[in-house]
């Protein structure tokens, strides 16, 4: 853990930067067809639900690392394997979110360059930026932050402007019923991006003051939420739910749409601007907790001396974990919510928090006794 | 292997004593000065070397007291040593009876009686007396005595107080600070007139023992701040400073970056306000330019004039202020990104009229934008350089090969000129120096980055900037702030300028204690009572 | 510091300097396409016709000579299986790389709509990176995409671009045309309950357009004009609507942006010319019976832009009485409109879509069958309101005094 301390308005602003990015960008609970945003929403209520897990964790051990309260918790060995596998996940984390960036990036606007050189250049500035460490990112969030929202407030203008929204699309509400919506958000949104909120235990112990944490968290889950409920609802009603699931990318297909005066069209750059700053904080993040992480279970002194090497592992499996987009995305909506999100994001953390909560009973108990 | 290792050690000791060797021998000898005033007067010309400056006067209207002057031509006040050193003593000396008894009694009264000014001083070691000759005062020497007086009389030739040439401004004081230290602190003096306004003055240099003092404001500046200003301005130990750009390499926080961590202002009126707001400035002794720490990245896109005119104007001239940074710092990668990554983000129209502008034209657009853009540069720094009467002569050349013949030629076309023109002019809108010659810098890092990687390398080099921004501290203060980290209650003086009823709190530089700037309810109003309305108006307004 | 950042710079740098730009397009090496018209031959592959912009001659600047001498675009034309065939050959042309960010306008031959459908030509088009989805398509009426692509206009110098500012002013003024883009089609194609209708263009005068002599008279003997909306069905043209039925479909698809509707008054013909100024169409479908209905609604609003016969517009009355002519022939427009429609068994204006919005369950029935069986029973309610609200700068027309 290096020694730093985040303030209160530079968490909320990474939690809703990290939340949005790449969950933007995608046909996000696009499998609800019309219901899409009731899905994010129901997503976002089961996201307080883990959230309040993973903060009730943070509680119990406010200024330890997850990768040492587990070894409270769990005893020395068990405790410590699972924070090394937690760091791995992390790290794959941040690879499969570079992967994201560089298809993206790729099928956008560069065709003709090579994956591994677009995930180099993003990677050299995600370490630079973890080396620098947590005050720098929290900072550079806050002035990424205003930016995001500037955009998106433009963008959302010139939409409405441009009158292409048509609110019939939305329509039919519920057609089949509440179930299929709730099996988008068992299966998609409930992990991407509510359950992603688990890298934050990593950053908790820096907040300066540990009593705000749950108000910043359900308020930053809450924007963030609603935020992407808003961008859904915009792709579907500007493009029609057809379009939006047949699109890799339906906002950039909807800023694509925008045509004001004749002059205004073709805005991709909005898109492209708005893609790199989030999918930025999206990675620097998994990538800065699984450093520190390392760095914590092996007791590096200097973390960011672990920047260099672990930034160019994560740089080789973003490159290798896929052949193709359709193998990359089929692997994220597939496999990894069932093998790496569902442990990792929901069942662990419940298991140490029951054993945590049996723990400081007992310790309760055993000091009350002893006072007695 | 570890004893090659310890003599190599050695030798790099060795070499560090020798250099610190030869920066003693620029000191002065540490000795008492001689009772003997011959002796004295001997020492002196050998440290000095007779240097022909040197001034020797020897007094001996008296029958019997060998009284000697000494002061160096030119920097001091040839007027204040005639009329109240020379003639003072030889009006009021007179024959003093058992002249060898009593010297020292007779020095006394010299210092005491005679001497009419506001400043004297005893030393008896050499190496105070030759500082004090040197900064322009007076040696008196009495022989029999082994203490010197010495009487301040600096003066000479300095250029007086003008209006600055780097920062001017429409509206607000005319006056700019000068070579002078003394000048210059009575200038801020004079608009902060209040005791807790503290100056602590130091000689930094071995060899050119400058002047340099720290003014802040008790009780508002951030002790630990001044601390450590204090702190680093102490521990520099270099032969000389010629000018405050010495200091600000010395003492600012990170070496590696292009942008300024300490601002630099010519105006009093700017110096005075940033005072007031907790800062702390060094003035330097010989150059106008005054440091003010901490500085903050915003700080440089402010003038002194958006203090004076009224809010809405100031807010909307810093809104252009922004933009003109940003266009200085990005126009020209734009246009290489855009038409050769991003033809389809163009108007189709634009894009067929940049098209046919470029047909001819035989290089890629960086290398076309690289061209100009150099040319540009050379131009601008010949502007600097060549003595005035030719600068125009330059303009007339640089505008005719560059904004006719080359286009006429077909080797550029007339949308890169037009980019570059913007650009240019964009950047001279900026009110710091400072900050826009880092632009100029990075313009060419994004113009690179644009060409390989159009608007995405654009982006990287954006973000990578603001990383960078955001990893910077001015003494301890977080160069982006009050934006990063957010502080909502100094947001009003950023990019957009709150009315100045409305700067109720100082900036908040880490810690500081008197944040409280102003009473409450200073907004303005027309008057409550109608009494101090004519009856005339009464009439004509009835409401 | 120095030395870590010199690890971090050394990549950095031999990275930009070394990889090269791969995805660079020098503005001097693209051919900017303008419009692309697609056929198909005797031989059943598809033709491909590109119309590029010489920018040379479009700009004129003061070397060129205002671009008289030569033509403002070059059409090239290749052959191939595939579109992506058709323009790999049709670079073999060029000297340039064919480049679609720009194009403006997609015309489609009438053979390629009728017979294939336009379906298998908008993937290609869909899924380019570089193609807008806002593109406006047209149908070639009458001729092949070719003939209209090749026909050189003037006043607009690049005649992708006078196509379009054509369609975009006779829907703004006469209301017959439509502005239909690439994504409008798609969305039709794939709605089920709703089929897409494109605008016709046609080229008269024949081959003498290409000529440079076309753009040089001040009566061009070819011109390019905007000819009927075409009507498809599952993806193939079937029916074209012109006229008062074409204006009609407008209506329903609440596009009218400004029209002009003349009533017969003291017997004299089409003598009162209504200026419409703002509309609006409401779409709702109900059911009634058991039975699907769509009641629709127009609200029209504008001025009298014409009298050629004598009325007193200051007695509100007559404005009432005209009101109700007025409303008698938008309705008379909008019934032909959707009888042209249901004649064609097309579900053009997404009546079946909207049933699908409001009423999900009963959708289910229909759905299958809608186009064939449903919709051309489908009662439509057409009600018209329309609002005379000035009457221009005089009130009674001069011709009631010349007696």
């Amino acid at each position: 853990m290096e020694k730093a301390k985040i303030d209160a308005v530079q968490l909320f602003v990474l939690i809703v930067l990290f939340e949005l990015g790449s969950a933007m960008l995608i046909p996000l609970a696009i499998d609800a067809d019309e219901n899409a945003w009731l899905a994010i929403l129901l997503g976002m209520a089961f996201g307080f639900f883990l959230f309040l897990i993973y903060h009730a964790l943070y509680k119990y051990y406010p200024d330890m690392l997850p990768t040492q309260y587990m070894q409270k918790i769990l005893g020395k060995y068990i405790g410590w394997a699972l924070g090394f596998a937690y760091s791995i996940y992390f790290m794959y984390a941040s690879a499969r979110v570079l992967r994201d960036f560089g298809e993206m990036l790729l099928s956008v606007a560069y065709r003709e360059t090579p994956l591994f050189i677009v995930n180099l250049l993003l990677m050299f500035l995600i370490m630079y930026t973890v080396y620098q460490g947590i005050e720098v990112l929290a900072r550079t969030g806050e002035i990424l932050f205003s930016l995001l929202y500037l955009f998106a407030i433009t963008g959302f203008i010139l939409i409405v402007a441009s009158g292409l929204i048509d609110i019939t699309h939305l329509k039919p509400v519920l057609e089949e019923g509440i179930l299929p919506v709730l099996k988008v958000v068992v299966t998609e949104t409930i992990y991407v991006p509510f359950g992603e909120m688990i890298v934050f235990t990593m950053i908790f112990p820096y907040l300066n003051n540990p009593k705000v944490a749950r108000k910043i968290g359900i308020s930053a889950i809450a924007l963030s939420g609603i935020n992407l409920t808003i961008v859904m609802a915009v792709n579907i009603t500007v493009l029609g739910v057809d379009l939006t699931k047949r699109s890799q990318f339906p906002l950039l297909t909807t800023i694509q749409s925008i045509q004001i005066a004749n002059f205004l069209e073709r805005l991709d750059v909005f898109f492209v601007l708005a893609l790199i700053m989030t999918i930025f904080i999206k990675i620097t993040l998994y990538f800065y907790a699984g450093v520190i992480g390392m760095g914590n279970l092996f007791k590096v002194e200097k973390v960011n001396q672990l920047v260099y090497p672990l930034g160019l592992v994560v740089l080789l499996i973003s490159v290798s974990i896929a052949s193709s987009i359709s193998e990359h995305i089929k692997e994220g909506l597939k496999v990894v919510p069932i093998l790496l999100h569902l442990p990792f994001q929901i069942i662990i953390p419940l298991i140490l928090l029951g054993i945590a909560f049996l723990k400081s009973k007992k310790k309760s108990k055993g000091s009350s006794a002893s006072d007695a | 292997m570890p004893i090659k290792i310890h003599r190599k050690r050695n030798k790099k000791l060795s070499k560090k004593e020798r250099i610190q060797k030869e920066v003693s021998t620029f000191n002065i000898p540490d000795e008492m000065l001689s009772d003997s005033l011959k002796e004295n007067v001997e020492q002196m010309k050998k440290v000095t070397g007779n240097s022909s400056d040197l001034k020797i006067r020897e007094l001996k209207g008296n029958d019997f007291v060998n009284l000697t002057a000494v002061y160096i031509d030119g920097l001091v006040n040839n007027q204040f040593i005639n009329e109240f050193i020379i003639e003072t003593i030889f009006n009021n000396i007179e024959p003093y009876p058992d002249l060898e008894e009593n010297k020292e009694d007779l020095f006394e009264r010299i210092y005491a009686e005679v001497v009419a000014s506001g400043e004297v001083q005893k030393f008896s070691n050499w190496k105070s007396v030759l500082q004090e000759l040197m900064g322009g005062s007076t040696v008196l020497l009495v022989d029999g005595i082994s203490t010197a007086l010495v009487v301040d009389t600096r003066g000479g030739e300095t250029r007086s107080v003008e209006e600055p040439g780097s920062q001017v401004s429409i509206r607000g004081p005319r006056d700019g600070f000068t070579e002078s230290i003394q000048t210059n602190i009575s200038l801020i003096r004079r608009r902060i007139q209040n005791p807790n306004l503290w100056v602590e003055t130091m000689k930094i240099g071995k060899v050119t023992q400058t002047s340099v003092a720290m003014m802040y404001l008790n009780g508002i500046a951030n002790e630990e701040i001044v601390n450590e200003v204090r702190k680093r301005l102490k521990s520099i130990d270099i032969d000389s400073i010629l000018e405050s750009g010495y200091i600000e390499q010395l003492i600012e926080d990170q070496t590696m970056t292009t942008f300024p961590t300490l601002f630099h202002t010519e105006r009093p009126d700017s110096t005075a306000g940033n005072i007031l707001e907790g800062r702390i400035a060094i003035i330097v002794d010989g150059t106008p330019f005054v440091l003010i720490a901490p500085a903050i990245f915003i700080q440089f896109f402010q003038a002194v004039e958006d203090y004076y005119a009224r809010f809405d104007i100031a807010t909307s001239i810093r809104f252009l202020r922004v933009l003109t940074f940003t266009i200085s710092l990005v126009a020209p990668a734009l246009y290489i990104a855009v038409t050769t990554f991003h033809q389809e983000m163009v108007p189709t129209r634009l894009i067929i009229a940049i098209s046919a502008q470029r047909d001819a034209v035989p290089f890629p657009a960086f290398v076309e934008a690289l061209l100009m853009e150099i040319t540009f540069e050379i131009l601008r720094e010949a502007g600097i350089r060549l003595p005035r009467a030719v600068g125009s002569t330059v303009s007339i050349v640089g505008a005719l090969v560059i904004g006719q013949a080359a286009v006429q030629a077909g080797i550029v076309s007339p949308a890169m000129v037009i980019i570059v023109s913007i650009t240019a002019i964009a950047s001279f809108s900026t009110p710091s120096y400072a900050i826009a010659i880092s632009a100029r810098l990075i313009r060419f890092l994004f113009m690179l980055s644009a060409a390989t990687f159009g608007v995405y390398g654009i982006a990287l080099v954006f973000i990578f900037m603001l990383v960078h921004l955001c990893s910077l501290r001015s003494f301890g203060v977080p160069y982006m702030a009050p934006i990063a980290p957010l502080s909502p209650s100094n947001l009003g003086d950023t990019i957009v300028r709150f009315p100045i009823w409305a700067f109720t709190q100082r900036p908040r530089l880490i810690g500081n204690k008197n944040n409280k700037r102003e009473g409450p309810h200073q907004k303005p109003g027309p008057p409550q009572s109608r009494s101090l309305k004519t009856t005339a108006d009464d009439q004509g307004d009835t409401s | 510091m120095i030395r870590k950042l010199q690890k971090l710079l050394v990549p950095v740098l031999s990275v930009l300097l070394l990889s090269g730009c791969w995805s660079k397009k020098e503005l001097n090496d693209l051919a900017l396409v303008s419009a692309i018209g697609l056929d198909k031959n005797e031989k059943g592959k598809y033709v491909g016709s590109f119309q590029i912009v010489n920018p040379g001659n479009v700009v004129g600047g003061e070397n060129t000579g205002g671009g008289s001498k030569s033509p403002p675009v070059t059409v090239y034309t290749a052959e191939g299986n595939n579109l992506v065939g058709v323009s790999r050959n049709a670079s073999a042309h060029v000297s340039r790389i064919l480049y679609y960010a720009h194009t403006n306008i997609v015309v489609i031959g009438e053979e390629i709509a009728r017979e294939e459908g336009i379906m298998k030509l908008l993937d290609a088009l869909d899924r380019d990176p570089n193609f807008r989805i806002t593109t406006t398509i047209v149908i070639a009426h009458d001729a092949t995409a070719e003939q209209l692509i090749n026909t050189l206009t003037p006043i607009d110098k690049i005649p992708a671009n006078k196509i379009l500012k054509m369609l975009r002013s006779t829907e703004k003024s006469s209301g017959e045309h439509l502005e239909i883009k690439t994504s409008d089609v798609l969305e039709a194609l794939v709605t089920k309950g709703k089929e897409p209708v494109v605008t016709g263009i046609r080229a008269t005068g024949g081959k003498i357009g290409m000529e440079m002599e076309n753009i040089q008279r001040t009566e061009p003997s070819s011109a390019i004009e905007a000819n009927g909306i075409a009507i498809f069905k599952a993806g193939k043209l079937i029916d074209w609507a012109h006229g008062r039925s074409a204006r009609g479909i407008v209506w329903v698809l609440n596009r009218i942006k400004e029209a002009d509707v003349s009533v017969d008054w003291n017997n004299e013909k089409d003598s009162i010319v209504f200026e419409v100024i703002r509309q609006n169409t409401k779409v709702t479908p109900i059911i009634k019976n058991g039975d699907p209905e769509i009641n629709i609604h127009v609200e029209v609003e504008g001025d009298i832009g014409e009298m050629q016969t004598a009325a007193d517009l200051n007695n509100p009355e007559t404005i009432k009485k005209i009101e109700e002519k007025i409303n008698k022939q938008i309705k008379n427009e909008v019934e032909k409109g959707i009888a042209k429609a249901q004649e064609n068994k097309s579900d053009i204006f997404g009546f079946g879509d909207s049933f699908h919005n409001n009423y999900p369950n009963e959708w289910k029935k229909y759905e299958n069958e809608w186009n064939d069986t449903y919709f051309p029973e489908l009662k439509v309610n057409v009600t018209v309101q329309s609002f005379i609200r000035r009457t221009g700068l005089r009130t009674k027309p001069f011709l009631s005094n010349t007696k």
